[in-house]
């Protein structure tokens, strides 16, 4: 029996469905997730409450409020469906959909973990950047970034691990379709649902978890890594 | 007009920062009591801080001046400032910190800087791998590397102990003779202050509260009230003449004016303390509190083994203890803390006799390298 045979062509269907779907998610939530993190981190504003709220609101709410707001929201009669359908992009019962949904549900987990890291990063060292001639971008991506490397990346993480977790926001937006919308938690839902489904779902149920902890151990060593490079918190 | 300008107001919660200075072109010491608003006014200049007015100007060119709009943002004022914490980037190596703020074509060379503070071996190192009185050097070059037209320094001394403070001391000397920039330095030291600034900036609650060289300052009844307040110590130039069997260390001091002294011995002084090698010209540190007072004849027999002669020149009163100024024909005065009580016992008028008194041990010397020539008054 070759390694290839363990799953049936289904299932790695399914496996690469939900790894595109996170890994587009992830890549999806980094850059506004930094963004947020840093703001809330380093920027009194008005509607601060009202933002940090929003953003972290997906975490306390059921995943299924969260994707039927989506699906208000972007859906087909909802306020943006025509100008998406105009673009002819559609949301609702897509991939794109799932990728929407994960990446929601993950923003808020990489909000917080930048925004812990960038409030650990010395606003001194900043000082001393901008004394040097060094203006916002550059103070960012030469100071604060690196140091806060470790907590952007283990958010990314958490993100990522949290986006293939998604099941409630993704079946309301966008539904179960084989091959395009049934990640892996949706096709072991599907399968314990059906007859004879049982061993595909304990096959998808193995490989999720070996995902989720290959995911977080490379997150560790990478965090460790950008650790001792960043001098281990030392100022 | 030549030399520093600054014109500044700041406000940080209840406090009030309100200086107009007009500085000399070389190294001002601005020292004071803890929350006289030292650190507020060297942040406020480079652009930290938002202050409401505030005008800069090096030898006539403007750097910052709020009322004609130009205020530039921290990063484009030239304003170099070493911090208390050094502030070393921790992901950097020595060299990528030294290299952070440099101007493409700046007039300031890398390898200069490195061969003045002697960085060569560090250079790879990262921040955490150098030992304080190298990162604070680091942390000199990287400013001076990044081209400044004044140099602000806070209080770069008081984060290291005594010995990392003399690997750091002849550089910042080094600093000053090659690259000439107008600079401030806060600090709380006196002795510090005496041995690296021309001029002296006394604050007190967000204002000047004295400006001068240190005579000039401890002519003033409320600076002096100050500077005992602010832990002062007071320093007395000199060259090293022995090192006996005990391990003392003996400084001849100098006298003022041409004249010779009539006994040189008189002006010698053992120093428990010494950081210099016979020859060299050294700075004797001592506390007013640690001077004793006696009045001549002394037919008492005493272990103390410095005896200075010489005749009160002035008395200053402060609320709880007294300051005597002693000229003792040396180039700085002595200075001396007594009682009120002992002011009255002994008759401390200006022109009394009196020999200044102190212990061996309570008294330090400190070598001033080869390169420096006359005392910074």
């Amino acid at each position: 029996m070759s390694v290839v045979a363990i799953l049936t062509p289904a299932e790695w269907g399914t496996l690469w469905l939900s790894l595109r779907v996170s890994l587009l998610a992830t890549a999806a939530v980094a850059g506004p997730g930094v963004a947020l993190g840093w703001l809330l981190a380093r920027r009194d504003f008005r509607g601060k409450l009202l933002l940090d709220t929003v953003v972290h609101l997906p975490l306390v709410l059921t995943p299924v409020v969260v994707g039927y707001l989506l699906l208000l929201t972007f859906g087909r009669s909802g306020p943006l469906g025509p100008m998406l359908e105009a673009l002819g992009i559609e949301v609702a019962f897509t991939t794109l959909g799932a990728v929407l949904a994960a990446a929601v549900v993950a923003l808020p987990l990489v909000v917080r973990s930048v925004r812990t890291a960038v409030e650990l990063v010395d606003p001194g060292l900043e000082d001393a950047a901008a004394v040097l001639g060094a203006g916002p971008l550059r103070r960012f991506r030469t100071v604060t970034l690196p140091l806060a490397a470790p907590g952007v990346v283990a958010g990314l993480s958490l993100g990522f691990a949290r986006s293939l977790g998604e099941f409630g926001a993704t079946i309301t937006l966008a539904g179960s379709i084989a091959g395009e919308t049934r990640t892996l938690p949706l096709a072991i839902f599907q399968g314990t649902q059906v007859p004879g489904g049982d061993g595909a779902a304990l096959r998808l149920t193995v490989v999720s978890v070996l995902l989720s902890a290959a995911a977080l151990l490379a997150s560790e060593l990478v965090v460790r890594r950008l650790r001792r490079g960043a001098g281990g918190g030392q100022t | 007009m030549s030399g520093l300008e600054i014109r500044a107001v700041a406000r940080r919660g209840g406090f009030t920062l309100d200086l107009d200075l007009r500085l000399g072109g070389g190294a001002t010491g601005v020292f004071g009591p803890s929350g006289s608003g030292k650190s507020t006014l060297l942040h406020a200049i480079a652009g930290l801080l938002p202050s409401e007015l505030m005008r800069v100007a090096v030898d006539g060119e403007v750097l910052v001046d709020l009322a004609a709009g130009i205020l530039p943002p921290a990063h484009g004022r030239r304003v170099g400032l070493v911090f208390q914490d050094h502030r070393l980037f921790p992901h950097l190596s020595v060299q990528g910190n030294l290299r952070y703020g440099m101007v493409p074509g700046g007039s300031v060379e890398l390898e200069e800087v490195v061969d003045l503070l002697e960085l060569g071996d560090l250079l790879d190192r990262l921040p955490r791998e150098c030992s304080g009185g190298q990162r604070q050097r680091v942390a000199i070059g990287r400013a001076l590397l990044a081209a400044p037209r004044v140099l602000l320094l806070d209080e770069p001394l008081s984060s290291l102990d005594r010995g990392l403070k003399l690997q750091v001391l002849p550089f910042l000397r080094r600093v000053q003779e090659r690259f000439r920039l107008p600079t401030l330095m806060v600090s709380h030291d006196l002795s510090d202050l005496l041995a690296l600034t021309d001029e002296l900036l006394l604050m007190d609650g967000g204002r000047a509260a004295a400006q001068g060289d240190l005579s000039t300052i401890a002519a003033d009844q409320t600076a002096v009230e100050l500077l005992a307040g602010s832990g002062l110590s007071f320093s007395l130039p000199g060259h090293m003449v022995r090192r006996d069997e005990t391990g003392l260390g003996w400084v001849a001091l100098a006298g003022r004016g041409s004249a010779a002294p009539a006994d040189p011995a008189a002006s010698e002084v053992a120093c428990g303390d010494v950081t210099a090698e016979v020859g060299d010209e050294v700075e004797v540190i001592l506390g007013p509190a640690d001077i004793v007072l006696a009045v001549p004849p002394m037919d008492a027999r005493l272990s103390l083994t410095n005896h200075l002669a010489g005749t009160v020149e002035r008395v200053t009163r402060t609320e709880a203890r007294c300051l005597v100024q002693v000229d003792c024909g040396l180039e700085a005065p002595v200075l001396a803390e007594v009682t009120e009580r002992a002011v009255e016992r002994l008759a401390l008028t200006p022109g009394a006799p009196v020999v200044a008194l102190f212990k061996a041990q309570a008294t330090r010397a400190r070598g001033l390298g080869a390169a420096r020539t006359a005392p910074p008054r």
